[in-house]
């Protein structure tokens, strides 16, 4: 979005000034005339008279971008929050079956922090994984048992093992991860996607956001708003989360009484009123308040055509298994986002809560892993059918993995893991990531990384660049800098994982 | 093209004006203050520096581009030596080559920083134009001037007196008000308004909400979990202050060091709560050190974008790239504000984080003490007179207990799942039928069950049945706690209905439960108490659970268990009187869909009795009338005002906490911090302020206090500039520095500089007086302008930084929400007092929240009732990870961080809110309300009444006709529809005037809405 031009355009769509033939011709005007008083500066903006009238829905993005061709056009993010644990689910180490019991080692262990939680612990027993392993899919990679379905699309997806985080506890690292900083006030990637791309479709908001409880633990680790919030951005390109019920975006229903067709001649009559006033006044931001109730109404449809799954076939709703019955599952939510993809929004997020197994990750873990295997793989097999996997990329993963070592006593039912943020595993599919391929491996304690580190700043840049954006163009001036989403510290998009 | 140009004048480079920004952009980051990243020893920020000859070159040679090597790597050709190299993505752009090269030729002369040299009063520009009336009119019109424009008329009378109440109240004039000055002969009438308005109570209010902002205030504590804390005495001081008109400088004395003042008063410790309202954490394996180091970095960036309008955040991990600020004077600020005895971890189950202040607001008046007193002695007495709707009540009620267990047939649900998934206790399903809990453990239980398929009837409800515990040592039915030995506390339950079988509640489905009864009740539990979900009361059959009791959920409507036979039910234990407790959960139930009546009742057997009785006694009448106004629901809301009353004395009679500054007994030392990380320290420093920056006086504290002062030295080049800067962007939308929070070297040029310095100058010597600063402003004929935009203005400055016309912007997400509340005359009058929670959307907080297996409070989110649901928005709760969706849309911030300046957006969203969400809908009804009662019968004037009140102004005649029309039309409608009529007015839990013909009532409640969301009305002209 670039305000300025956003400002302009309006300008000159309905010619409110009959001399102005040309809007874009009057900003840029004003900004020759005034070249200090007109910085370019988004911050200006930002406090400006002449407000940001962009809704995200139906944005064309910054000029300019996307930079270079890209591979996908849009993203599907399967967040999985409290940290999965890596060491169970796809960084198998044959060794740890020997070396179960035993303590991990100081040279292991390094010097770098634990958390608070299993920092008195007086010893750290090696706890290998508590279910089998598979080799699947072409090149024999390991996938759990715990998740059937998703080895079975083995062979179109990427793994990369080698992820890392500075981050330790769930609050700071989920914010890392999903904002490119530790540090509060950040614009969440998916708002940075909304800002720099605009939407496909001019009746859905460009970032659209799901939440679902995990079964494994529950309530699990809280969310915040931040996590899909816009920062520094304008608030139009928040994510907009969508809900199971009658108002699946907020506010979104006519109150009882008001009938569709009442709405749409009360707003014909307010569009009236607020044209003499425009007239009268020559402020083009009344023609944006007119165009924003047009979207608004729209949204009433395609919103709703959106959540009805009514013309689902039979055999697209079995693969997605049983829970997809009920709205607001992970399971549904899966297919929500295929529709949404299907519909052109840009950055669908999924966050589905309860990955922390602190304790009893004998009882948890297979529940919250059986939440997610069937509907996670169901997306890939869906896309890959309708031909939407080849410019969608899809992302499985958290904010971190979890120790080798055992939280509580070794073979207790009662232990779990802790976090661990030196190294854990996500999954790469479509968009142009390879299918079939493994990237990035730790040691034999699934513990540290001695190949190909991806950090997560990395994982971010390689996300752009799959949307065809260059990371350290897409910034944002604020309190003086070039804000972007992967920071001040070096990054670079892993490009051996795509095709 | 530079300003200058555009006057015609001879193009005279002004460093500072012209330069500066285009180096600081494409030069500085590599050849700047910061030497860690300086490319080639070079910089470019510092004269001595960028003419030195070194090796034969001389970056800039003054009066001499080709001798400029500088210059030459800008315009050569070559791609490696040219500059800004190309993979920096910085670009100059023809005009900033053409600018530096007249800048070399005019002798590369340098300025300081102009932000970082104290301001002298300037005089103002004489013109012989009769339009100034005051200085800063001056200075506006010799730049208009200069920029061939000319001031716009006055602002008509009626967008004069509605801009200055938005302005300085946050609320629209009443119509009256409207009139009244309109028609005012008094050549002072405009003078008098403001003088008006500047001593309103709201005053203080307006002034708030961007300070609320700036003080990244929020009720809750942030991070992780985001428990409640308590902070509304620490607004109020705020509201307090503004309204007294305390003087700026100590306003900041006392907010940044009021702990440290001499006999600091605990107002003066309650105001130091300005540093402490940044996040606080309490995430279990957190490391208190790194969240101490976050908290001080956050007060040092908040305090000094606040004061300073400096980026101080980019000298915590290294010199700052565009400004003279070293790591060095970062760490130094650091350790004032890193000295308070602040834990690490800290802030849970709803207790401030220490240090907190136990104190009195400062909105405390006997005043207004008495006055709530005797409007409370005068409501309750109504209550207890209530008697209109008795008879009604009885009748009801009788039907009610005669059709008691009409039918009721008891049908046992099969168990299908226990979900306790936090916790390892031990339970089992038994029979298939019994939850079996054989130890205590888990505060929340998921209990997935199924209805039998053979059930056709329609659901009524749900039982549960407790069963004692023969085994266990007080045969009872829970495990209990001392002083409640063998018993139990439901504190919320929560049911949902699914297809399929669900380990949760679906937390969009809820069943509504309109009443809960029980077969016994401890007095001070009782049934319904289980249904909001306070931890702090609910339901226990205790003392009588040694036998099996049972609880009955009547549903709002009936359930089709055809269509969903799975139920989920969420039950939380504990609480009440305990803290929250594991050991208060249930040992042995059954679950019971019921068809047909529940045969309980909350209905004493005493008032059954009397309630059936042909003759009552006097004594009787009494106490059934007393049990009418306890409990009927038809006067629900004046319990509330009752009940809300009574808070209201609470907490202005009562010492409350809030959170506050001090200094511990052995404060922590502060060492540097490699690129800002906790553990990584270097050198220790101590207390002290930026070299660039004056120095403290002699003899000042060598401590927060003495920081506090530095800021308001009168030579301080900053603070004055950075506050009446602020003050003008709350009332032109935009500042004179449109970079309200960056002051440096990357900030903007002030489009006014010579008038800046001179409301800075005239603050300090005003006293750092606020409001004579802002009277100065609105007074001005700069202020007066129409806001109305020529084609020739919109051409030349479209977005009016020279300020030949008025500004006009979409109010602030608070105050059109204000105004709807004040426009239906729903805004409740009360000022300051904890925290509301007005209508939202069910499980918004739920859904992301740690509800039911953490002590913190705010995890579920409780709807208040009555005034609550009307004060005005800055009371509103704020949860920062979830904070109020309506304000967010309208471009809130989470307040997480300090806030300078908010964006304006324009969203369907924002629509979306406008036309829907149930406060804006009550909103538009009780506003029709108004217009049916208050404005003459005839339907023009009634337009006219509605028109004027949202806007100010009469409509015109084709406004009326367009109005007119929609009335018709929507008469038409709900003639047709009169049930559509009805369920559109249910919205809102107002009360319902019942004298009003539904169908008209709904008609005019559509007007109500279209004005009400008129662009004119959410805008300040």
């Amino acid at each position: 979005m670039n305000p300025f031009l956003d400002h302009s355009r309006q300008i000159n769509r309905r010619n409110f000034f009959s001399q102005s033939a040309n809007g874009i011709g009057q900003a840029a005007l004003g900004s020759l005339l005034f070249p200090h008083l007109f910085p370019g500066s988004a911050e200006a903006a930002k406090s400006s008279v002449a407000p940001a009238t962009s809704p995200s829905i139906g944005s064309t993005g910054l000029p300019g971008f996307p930079n270079f061709p890209s591979t996908a056009k849009r993203v599907i993010y399967l967040f999985q929050s409290g940290g999965p644990s890596h060491v169970d689910l796809f960084d198998y180490k044959p060794a740890l079956d020997r070396l179960n019991g035993t303590n991990v080692p100081a040279s292991v262990l390094g010097n770098q922090r634990v958390t608070g939680m299993t920092a008195n612990q007086k010893s750290y027993p090696t706890m290998a994984p508590l279910w089998g392993m598979k080799q699947c899919g072409k090149h024999g990679t390991y996938i759990s048992d715990l998740l059937p379905h998703i080895q079975s699309i083995a062979n179109d997806i990427t793994i990369v093992r080698s992820l890392h985080t500075e981050a330790i506890n769930h609050d700071p690292a989920i914010t890392f991860i999903n904002t490119g900083s530790q540090q509060l006030g950040h614009a969440s990637l998916g708002s940075w996607l909304s800002y720099g791309l605009g939407s496909e479709n001019s009746n859905l908001p460009a970032y659209m956001v799901l939440l679902s409880q995990g079964t494994g633990k529950n309530p699990g680790q809280p969310l915040f708003s931040r996590l899909w919030g816009n920062g520094y951005l304008p608030s139009s390109h928040q994510g907009v989360q969508l809900r199971p019920g009658s108002s699946p975006v907020l506010y979104l229903a006519n109150p009882k009484g008001i009938s569709a067709k009442q709405r749409r001649r009360f707003l014909d009559d307010l569009e009236k009123l607020n044209q003499q006033h425009a007239a009268e006044v020559g402020d083009p931001e009344i023609q944006a308040r007119i165009d924003s109730y047009e979207m608004a109404y729209r949204m009433q449809t395609s919103v709703p055509d959106l959540t009805d799954f009514s013309d689902e076939p039979q055999h697209v709703l079995d693969l997605y298994g049983p829970e997809v019955a009920k709205p607001g599952s992970y399971a549904a939510n899966c297919l929500m986002a295929r529709r949404m993809a299907e519909q052109g929004v840009r950055f669908i997020q999924l966050f589905h809560r309860g990955w922390d197994q602190h304790v009893r990750i004998r009882d948890q873990f297979p529940r919250q892993c059986h939440d997610v295997d069937q509907g996670s793989a169901a997306l890939i097999k869906d896309l890959k059918m309708r031909g939407l996997l080849e410019d969608t990329l899809v992302i499985w993963g958290g904010e971190f993995g979890r120790t080798v070592f055992s939280q509580g006593k070794f073979g207790d039912p009662t232990s779990g893991r802790d976090h661990h943020g030196r190294c854990f595993s996500i999954w790469m599919a479509g968009g142009g990531v390879k299918g079939g391929f493994d990237y990035g491996r730790t040691d034999d304690h699934c513990y540290n990384i001695v190949e190909n580190p991806v950090h997560i700043r990395d994982l971010n840049a390689t996300l752009l660049h799959t949307l065809g954006i260059d990371h350290e163009r897409l910034t944002y001036k604020f309190n003086g800098l070039d804000a972007r989403l992967t920071g001040v510290e070096p990054a670079r998009p892993i490009l051996d994982i795509l095709n | 093209m530079p300003f200058s140009s555009l006057t015609g004048a001879e193009q005279k480079i002004e460093f500072n004006r012209d330069i500066r920004p285009i180096l600081s952009e494409t030069c500085f980051r590599c050849h700047g203050p910061d030497p860690e990243s300086r490319e080639a020893d070079l910089r470019l920020d510092l004269p001595e520096a960028a003419y030195a000859e070194v090796d034969d070159h001389i970056a800039i040679s003054p009066g001499d581009p080709k001798k400029s090597l500088a210059w030459q790597r800008i315009i050569t050709a070559d791609a490696e030596e040219l500059m800004p190299p190309p993979d920096s993505h910085l670009k100059l752009k023809p005009d900033e080559k053409k600018l530096i090269k007249l800048w070399i030729e005019q002798g590369a002369k340098y300025q300081d920083h102009w932000s970082f040299i104290a301001p002298e009063r300037p005089t103002p520009p004489q013109s012989k134009s009769t339009w100034p009336i005051n200085d800063i009119d001056r200075f506006v019109l010799k730049q208009l001037e200069d920029g061939k424009l000319s001031p716009s008329k006055e602002a008509t009378r009626r967008k004069l007196i509605r801009r200055l109440s938005f302005d300085l109240t946050g609320l629209p004039p009443a119509s009256k008000e409207v009139q009244a000055f309109a028609e005012d002969k008094d050549p002072k009438a405009y003078e008098k308004l403001v003088d008006h308005l500047l001593a309103s109570r709201h005053f203080g209010e307006r002034m708030a909400v961007p300070w609320l902002d700036q003080a990244r205030y929020a009720d809750t504590n942030g991070y992780s979990i985001d428990g409640g804390r308590h902070m509304s005495l620490w607004r109020d001081w705020v509201i307090h202050s503004y309204n007294t008109n305390k003087s700026f400088d100590q306003f900041t004395i006392e907010q940044l060091a009021g702990d440290l003042l001499p006999n600091a008063t605990p107002q003066q410790i309650v105001a130091s709560g300005f540093n402490r309202n940044h996040m606080i954490t309490h995430e279990g394996g957190t490391i208190p050190l790194e969240n101490l180091t976050n908290y001080a970095v956050d007060r040092v960036n908040t305090t000094s974008q606040v004061w300073l309008g400096l980026t101080m955040a980019c000298s915590q991990c290294h010199d700052h790239k565009f400004d003279p600020l070293t790591m060095v004077d970062y760490y130094r600020m650091f350790a004032y504000f890193n000295t308070l005895g602040d834990k690490g971890n800290d802030g849970n189950a709803g207790i401030n984080a220490i240090p907190s202040i136990d104190a009195v607001s400062a909105l405390h008046s006997n005043q207004e003490l008495t006055q709530l007193n005797k409007e409370l002695t005068h409501l309750q007495d109504q209550l207890n007179k209530s008697t209109a709707g008795q008879k009604n009540w009885q009748q009801r009620m009788l039907k009610k207990l005669a059709a008691r267990g009409k039918n009721l047939k008891l049908h046992p649900l099969k168990i299908l799942k226990i979900s306790v998934p936090n916790r390892g206790n031990q339970f089992e399903i038994k029979d298939g039928t019994l939850v079996d809990f054989e130890t205590a453990g888990g505060s929340a239980h998921s209990i997935s069950a199924q209805i039998p398929k053979s059930l056709k009837k329609p659901v009524t409800g749900l039982r549960i049945e407790f069963l004692p515990d023969e085994k266990s040592p007080h045969k009872r039915s829970g495990f209990g706690k001392k002083g409640f030995e063998g018993g139990f506390i439901l504190t919320g339950f929560s049911v949902s209905a699914t297809t399929i079988p669900s380990a949760q509640t679906d937390l969009y489905g809820l069943i509504n439960i309109r009443e809960a009864t029980a077969s016994f009740s401890n007095p001070k539990y009782p049934a319904n108490d289980c249904l909001d979900e306070h931890n702090s009361n609910g339901w226990s059959p205790y003392p009588e659970d040694q036998q099996a009791q049972h609880l009955t959920f009547n549903f709002n409507q009936a359930l089709d268990a055809g269509k969903a036979p799975f139920l989920t039910t969420l039950m939380n234990w504990g609480g009440g009187e305990f803290k929250m407790s594991d050991r208060l959960i249930a040992r042995k139930y059954r679950m019971y869909a019921i068809t047909g009546q529940d045969d309980g009742t909350n209905i004493p057997q005493e008032i059954q009795d009397i309630l059936t009785s042909d003759k009552r006694s006097a004594e009787q009448n009494d106490k059934l009338l007393t049990y009418y106004t306890r409990h009927a629901p038809e006067l629900a809301n004046l319990r509330y005002r009752i009940g809300n009353l009574k808070d209201r004395i609470d907490y202005l009679g009562k010492p409350q906490s809030s959170l506050v500054m001090n200094t511990a007994d052995k404060p922590r030392e502060t060492f540097m911090l490699v690129r800002g990380q906790y553990d990584q320290r270097t050198k220790k420093v101590t207390p002290g302020t930026p070299a660039t920056l004056p120095p403290l006086l002699k003899g000042a504290p060598d401590n927060r206090l003495g920081f506090a002062q530095w800021l308001v030295q009168d030579n301080h080049p900053l603070t004055a500039r950075v506050a009446v800067n602020r003050l003008w962007q709350n009332l032109f939308g935009i500042g004179i520095v449109a970079s309200s929070g960056d002051f440096g070297s990357q900030g903007a040029w002030p489009s006014h500089p010579k008038l800046l310095d001179w409301l800075a100058v005239d603050f300090i010597e005003s006293g750092w007086n606020t409001k004579a600063l802002i009277r100065k402003i609105v007074l001005s004929n700069t202020y007066r302008q129409d806001s109305a935009s020529t084609a020739e203005q919109a051409k030349i400055d479209p977005q009016n930084r020279l300020l030949a016309r008025g500004p006009r912007f979409r109010l602030q997400a608070e105050f059109i929400r204000d105004s709807a509340l004040k426009i239906s005359h729903l805004l409740s009058p009360r000022i300051g007092g904890p925290s509301v929670l007005p209508y939202q959307p069910p499980s918004l907080w739920k859904e992301v929240s740690h509800y039911g297996s953490s002590p913190a409070t705010a995890q579920v989110f409780i709807q208040d009732h009555g005034e609550h649901l009307y004060r005005r928005s800055l009371y509103t709760y704020w949860k920062r990870t979830v904070p109020p969706p309506s304000m967010l849309t309208f471009d809130a911030p989470n307040r997480e961080t300090c806030t300078v300046s908010r964006a304006i957006t324009n969203t369907p969203l924002q629509a979306l809110v406008l036309l829907n969400d149930p406060q804006f809908v009550e909103a538009s009804r009780t506003f029709a309300q108004r217009i049916l009662k208050e404005a003459p019968k005839n339907t023009a004037e009634r337009i006219r009444f509605a028109f004027e009140e949202c806007t100010a102004r009469p409509p015109t005649a084709s406004e009326t006709a367009i109005i007119m029309n929609t009335l018709k039309r929507e008469r038409a409608n709900y003639s047709a529809k009169p049930a559509s009529a009805s369920a559109f007015l249910e919205i809102g839990e107002s009360t319902h005037p019942e004298n009003i013909d539904p169908v008209e009532h709904a008609a005019w409640t559509t007007v109500a809405s279209l004005i009400m969301n008129l662009s004119e009305t959410l805008t300040r002209e």
